[in-house]
């Protein structure tokens, strides 16, 4: 069999790839099965081991159990507001308010973490110590475990938001006039072009936005850790930050590495559920 | 016939003097190339056998704060003081700071990796310096001592902070920026409830506590708080929150009979007792972060606690009154700077004062190419005149070595009878007031977040104690001490 020529043009993508992809995830898998505790200088093979530690500590349930409730009620915020806002800017808004509403995109999330911190702190910030108060709310919002969450969420959203927002434009700005005419011609109102036009034509941006919307809500880190460093407690502890406490504090690489491979698995298996539902679904649908 | 053969052979000269032309050609840029290859390699290695000094990298956090006076404000430019030992001693220091959390990785990584890329590593001696030095990841120093007194004299030092690096029996690192326990306190506040003289026990303290709560909320100020500490998830609490175990039971108590070392442990088989003679230490502090703490306090770190008092919102921060003191540097509360006070850190029921003792401490790594030369950076990085530096350019009460504490530039800025009682809070530490185990980072995460649960009120005291029993039971075992 002889190679074409042409093969030897991809190699040195294949082997970057390799190098910065498929290397780290071997190694990954492989630390996951090692016992490795830097406190221990005996490191072996010990199989499923960490992941059977891992699944019976309680840190790991709550962590997922946090990661779960951050990732949804970021989601939900974000798709609505994102919506909204690409429904607004699509036919109507100036240049500048839409680079207003991107702003918050291109701020560090550390920066973005530590506004919220100060504009949340129960004893000096501007929100958490003089306007909620003034509002009637009597909370630390950073203090109180279910504010705290609910305060990081809504520092992600106000982060992650216009990502979400120049998706759907796009997809938006995409869909030909005509189908919207013809709707009107027919007698729809704009709820119907919305949910028969709109929504449908909008599948593939949607299902982009959220699968980029899974990785990223999984991933955060530095957000959570600025404001909150996971507490009070563990009540803004997610998956990311639990990670991170089992590698650099508890210095546990093996048990850290294990949950690496969780998370990993659970990225992937919301993206194959997603695009069964969205991208093969909707050929299925065409066909 | 013969002239097409004169013609062939002048052909054939004539292509043999071309390929001669050739050779010589040849001849000629392989002899340049040669000679310039030369050329570079010498050229190459005449600045490397010019610079023969050693090459000594170390990571450290806190540019402009942690040797400001040899890096300068930046923590980028060398000094004239770095520069007159670099050429003494023909060594080259590259240090590369970078934030606490950043350092501390880089540090881990480095070791675990052995690359050996940092000759000095940055270590805190509340969990760094007991894991890596069980870890074989630190070299010893006792052995290393000798060979830079000119710079670093043990004997000049408080022996507390060299205590503090000691792991079975060896010092492990130098201390450089460090502190003991104490309380800062507004003397206006106390007297404006009638209390005139620091309480000197925990049950006096409490109770002044109360009083203050009581006055400040007859008095209708609600953005006051009686007491600062840090309770944000982590290690960050574990430092004070220990001092108070150890102020409650008197003695380290995390596992049975006192233990402290991993021998210990395994020989008498000792179990944790997180649920035993360590809760009430642990809930003494729960409960006051709580009844006299801000309410965020679940959240808090060491900069919460500085910010809250430099700003007036506090009236006692203890047990690390370090962060007081780096309140004040930046205070622009009138009140703050003219009515704060220092105290000894109170008594609790055992006798023993609440601890709370700390060492920024610098160490050689096991994996560096020069040794003697990094131990040599050390001992000059964290010798008297080191400290000296520092105590001029950060000025707080606090230092390692008696002579400057009670050198000019510190008796001038602070009053001698606070500067007694810090030298008293030494003598009365116990630098080694938790156990020193490898596991200790583990430990005093778990502790911290235990703490920070227990404080928002997410578990109870018991519940957040349990676990952490439960937890640490797991981890000996994982660690092979009871077998």
């Amino acid at each position: 069999m002889t190679i074409d020529w042409r093969f030897w043009f991809v190699v040195p993508m294949i082997v970057a790839l390799a190098t910065v992809v498929l290397f780290p995830t071997v190694y990954l898998f492989w630390m996951s099965t090692q016992h490795w505790l830097v406190t221990d200088p005996d490191r072996y093979f010990t199989g499923l081991g960490n992941f059977a530690r891992l699944f019976d500590g309680a840190d790991f349930w709550q962590a997922l159990r946090v990661t779960g409730a951050y990732l949804t009620l970021s989601t939900v915020l974000m798709l609505g507001l994102g919506m909204g806002l690409a429904l607004t800017f699509a036919r109507a808004g100036r240049g500048w308010m839409r680079a207003i509403v991107v702003m918050p995109l291109v701020i560090p999330p550390v920066v973005a973490g530590f506004t919220w911190r100060f504009l949340l702190n129960g004893e000096i910030g501007f929100l958490g110590a003089y306007l909620l108060p003034m509002a009637g709310l009597d909370l630390n919002p950073l203090a109180e475990p279910r504010a705290a969450l609910f305060s990081v969420v809504i520092a992600d959203v106000w982060s992650r938001t216009p990502f979400m927002f120049l998706i759907f434009l796009a997809a938006l700005q995409s869909i030909p006039r005509d189908y919207y005419e013809a709707a009107r011609m027919d007698g729809a109102n704009p709820f119907h072009e919305f949910f028969f036009i709109t929504l449908p034509l909008m599948k593939g941006a949607l299902f982009v936005a959220i699968l980029f919307r899974l990785v990223d809500a999984i991933n955060t880190f530095e957000l959570i850790y600025v404001m909150t460093r996971g507490g009070p407690g563990r009540a803004t502890q997610i998956l990311s930050i639990f990670g991170w406490r089992t590698a650099f504090q508890e210095l546990d690489f093996g048990r850290a590495a294990a949950l690496g491979v969780v998370m990993l698995v659970i990225c992937l298996i919301g993206a194959l559920l997603m695009f069964r539902r969205f991208v093969k679904g909707d050929a299925e649908a065409r066909t | 016939m013969l002239v097409e053969s004169q013609s062939h052979l002048n052909g054939a000269l004539a292509r043999i003097g071309k390929l001669q032309k050739q050779l010589m050609e040849r001849e000629v840029i392989l002899k340049t190339t040669a000679r310039l290859l030369t050329a570079a390699a010498v050229a190459l290695t005449l600045p490397v056998a010019a610079q023969a000094e050693t090459e000594i990298n170390i990571v450290a956090f806190a540019p402009g704060f942690a040797w400001a006076d040899m890096f300068g404000p930046s923590g980028t430019d060398k000094t004239d003081k770095l520069r007159a030992f670099e050429e003494a001693n023909d060594i080259t220091i590259n240090i590369e700071f970078a934030d606490e959390e950043t350092a501390r990785q880089k540090v881990l990584l480095d070791l675990v990796n052995e690359t050996g890329n940092y000759d000095l590593v940055m270590l805190g001696s509340d969990g760094a310096v007991q894991t890596f030095s069980y870890a074989g990841y630190l070299e010893p120093l006792d052995d290393l001592l000798s060979t830079a007194t000119e710079y670093f004299d043990p004997g000049a030092v408080y022996p507390q902070f060299l205590d503090a690096n000691r792991v079975d029996g060896k010092l492990w690192a130098l201390p450089y920026y460090s502190f003991g326990a104490g309380v800062i306190y507004r003397k206006d506040i106390f007297e404006r409830y009638g209390i005139d003289t620091f309480p000197a026990t925990t049950a006096e303290l409490e109770q002044a506590l109360e009083t203050i709560k009581a006055g400040l909320e007859a008095d209708g100020i609600t953005d006051v708080y009686p007491l600062t500490m840090r309770g944000a998830p982590g290690e960050e609490p574990s430092l004070d929150l220990n001092g108070f175990v150890y102020a409650y039971a008197g003695y380290p108590a995390w596992f049975e009979g006192g233990a402290t070392t991993p021998e210990q442990i395994r020989e008498a088989k000792a179990r944790p007792i997180f649920t035993g003679d360590f809760r009430d230490g642990f809930e003494t502090f729960v409960n006051w972060s709580r009844d006299f703490g801000p309410d965020g306090i679940a959240t808090h770190t060491w900069v919460d606690m500085m910010n809250l008092y430099g700003a007036g919102q506090a009236v006692v921060l203890m047990p690390s009154a370090i962060n007081g003191f780096a309140a004040l540097g930046g205070t622009e509360n009138e009140d703050v700077s003219k009515h704060t006070a220092f105290a000894p850190s109170p008594v609790g029921p055992s006798g023993k004062p609440v601890q709370s003792f700390w060492t920024f401490s610098v160490g050689v790594s096991a994996f560096s190419d020069n040794k003697e030369d990094a131990f040599k950076t050390l001992a000059f990085l964290t010798g008297e005149q080191a400290m000296q530096g520092f105590a001029e350019s950060i000025g707080w009460p606090y230092s390692t070595f008696p002579s400057i504490t009670r050198g000019e530039v510190l008796t001038s800025k602070w009053p001698k009878e606070m500067l007694d009682q810090i030298e008293a809070s030494y003598e009365q530490a116990n630098p080694q007031y938790f156990p020193y185990i490898p596991e200790l980072n583990a430990f005093m995460e778990r502790i911290g977040t235990a703490a920070s649960e227990a404080i928002s009120g997410t578990k109870t005291t018991d519940e957040a104690l349990a676990e952490l029993q439960t937890w640490a039971e797991g981890r000996l075992e994982q660690g092979g001490y009871y077998k």
